[in-house]
């Protein structure tokens, strides 16, 4: 079953709140989330942490709708009646898949600029997982 | 140099659908008996040294040493055998794994196959289940399924090279035109471009229409050192290459997110190993999964240019009279797509197409020698392709 468990999902939390990424020692390139090798130059396991700034660009997007959601979101889908998921091209280099909040998905475009923010993604064994969602940068605080 | 050859000289297939009837092991024995009749002259049991068999997780209910009960099951005990996961692409790495064990020299006659049971789990449980192939930790949480995925291809591939939606429907309505005359598809029946094109939006821009189903189904291939074909038919089909590639799982860890890198390094490897170039392959069934998935592999192939396949489609090169005939059995769209057994059945098709032998004549690529299977895993976490030649 595709299940996150509370344990498997805590060992995420840092990417998850707090958008932490490694910069690769031997290349420089960003590596988000996380990898053991760099992803950029196959050759260095040694990294910075680093914290990202959360802004980038749609890069593509799918709306989700008509039973297409996943049981553990179906609620959200059948609240919303669809939402917008992307994959973000941040600015430090990386891209990362989220769903965009706070936004009519019918205005969702390619390369419109969002910015993360803390929101509650959903709940499964009874916890409530929070994690970053994007939003349009023009309603950024 | 290894100088030994692979050769596939029986070929099975279940009827693909939805059977409340039969398990995995009742569906495995109806593509193994039917394999068994396909063999010339005959074929005894005891010659049969391993089994690789695909599968992704029967449906959840036979979790552990699958591969010896399915055998066991059709008069196979006191073998050699493993299942074979991964993902959508576990049957197309099946019969790599048999040609790997014939060509080492471990065993000359091997079966290879794959099953799947999907219907007897419910909707929920499904998605549950399906979604265990994609990258769950990021992917899944955001809110995807595969559909989902899928959808991101797609609209990344629409905004770079201007594909339009038309192009993933008629994918759509091709192969199930092709797969309404294959007896054994579980969609026997043609759709028309404007019903494909105003299905629902289950993840925009895919509709319901572009997704392939939840299928039950199995296939078997009997794969032999070259050397000893003759043993058992005087028409084996040749396997003259073969390549795989793994890639990132999640799609935003990609070098690009409208190319399946998987896809173009197996279609190296297997061409180098055969000797032959996109341009030789006289048809091809290919992983269309949902219809993007399709065009993804008529350029990944290199069948087209990058970005030309909702064109390529288009200009009716794919058709089944076309110059390039993709999916005659009318793919994982209209045939179904019985996770495990996928990449078998495709071979078990062009088993089929180069031997002139198609049940149904409508169904037949003309005289064709040379035709490519390709498996993908997820969304492309793992791809596998196979050149069969006459």
């Amino acid at each position: 079953m595709a299940h996150v468990s509370v344990p498997m999902y805590w060992r995420t939390v840092p990417q998850r709140y707090g958008m932490v990424g490694q910069r690769c020692r031997k290349c420089d390139a960003v590596n988000f989330p996380p990898k053991g090798v760099c992803k950029y130059c196959n050759a260095s396991s040694e990294f910075d942490e680093v914290k990202l700034s959360g802004k980038g660009k749609v890069h593509t997007f799918v709306l989700i709708g008509a039973g297409g959601a996943p049981p553990e979101f179906a609620e959200q889908e059948k609240a919303g009646g669809m939402y917008p998921v992307a994959i973000v091209e941040l600015d430090e280099g990386p891209k990362v898949i989220g769903q965009i909040a706070d936004v009519n998905p019918k205005d969702v475009k390619m390369g419109m600029p969002v910015s993360t923010e803390l929101r509650k993604i959903y709940s499964e064994e009874g916890v409530i997982r929070y994690g970053f969602k994007f939003i349009p940068e023009e309603l950024s605080r | 140099m290894n100088m030994k050859k692979v050769a596939i000289v029986g070929a099975g297939q279940s009827r693909y659908g939805d059977f409340p009837e039969k398990g995995i092991k009742e569906l495995f024995f109806e593509s193994y008996q039917d394999m068994t009749k396909s063999v010339d002259k005959g074929m005894d049991p005891k010659r049969i040294g391993a089994a690789y068999v695909g599968n992704l997780g029967s449906g959840g209910f036979q979790l552990g040493n699958m591969s010896a009960l399915v055998s066991e099951f059709v008069g196979l005990p006191y073998i050699h055998t493993v299942r074979v996961e991964n993902a959508c692409a576990s049957g197309g790495y099946a019969l790599i794994s048999a040609c790997m064990d014939i060509l080492s020299g471990a065993h000359d006659v091997v079966l290879a196959g794959g099953v799947e049971k999907m219907t007897d789990v419910s909707g929920v449980k499904q998605k549950y289940w399906l979604g265990v192939s994609g990258d769950t930790e990021y992917e899944r949480l955001a809110g995807t399924t595969f559909a989902g995925l899928y959808a991101l291809i797609a609209h990344r591939h629409m905004h770079e090279f201007g594909t339009k939606r038309e192009h993933l429907s008629e994918v759509a309505v091709k192969n199930h035109k092709n797969g309404a005359q294959n007896p054994k598809a579980q969609f026997q029946k043609e759709i028309t471009l404007e019903k494909a094109m105003k299905s629902p939006y289950v993840a925009y821009p895919l509709n319901l229409f572009d997704c392939c189903s939840t299928t039950d189904g199995a296939s078997s291939l009997l794969v032999c050192d070259a050397e000893i074909a003759k043993e058992f038919t005087d028409t084996p089909i040749y396997v003259a290459g073969f390549g795989s590639s793994s890639d990132y799982l999640a799609i935003h860890d990609r070098i690009s997110t409208v190319t399946l890198e998987g896809t173009k390094r197996a279609a190296a490897n297997a061409y180098d190993m055969a000797g032959l170039s996109a341009k030789d392959m006289q048809l091809a069934e290919v992983h269309d999964c949902f219809t993007i998935a399709e065009l993804l592999a008529c350029e990944d192939l290199g069948f087209c240019e990058k970005g030309k396949a909702g064109q390529f489609v288009e200009d009716g090169h794919t058709r089944i009279d076309g110059d390039k005939p993709v999916n005659p059995s009318g793919g994982l769209k209209s045939k179904g797509h019985p996770i495990g057994s996928t990449g078998t059945g495709q071979a078990y098709e062009m088993f089929n197409q180069l031997r002139g032998t198609v049940d149904k004549p409508t169904r037949q690529v003309g005289d064709a020698e040379i035709g490519l299977i390709h498996n993908v895993g997820g969304s492309g976490g793992t791809v596998s392709v196979s050149i069969l030649r006459r």
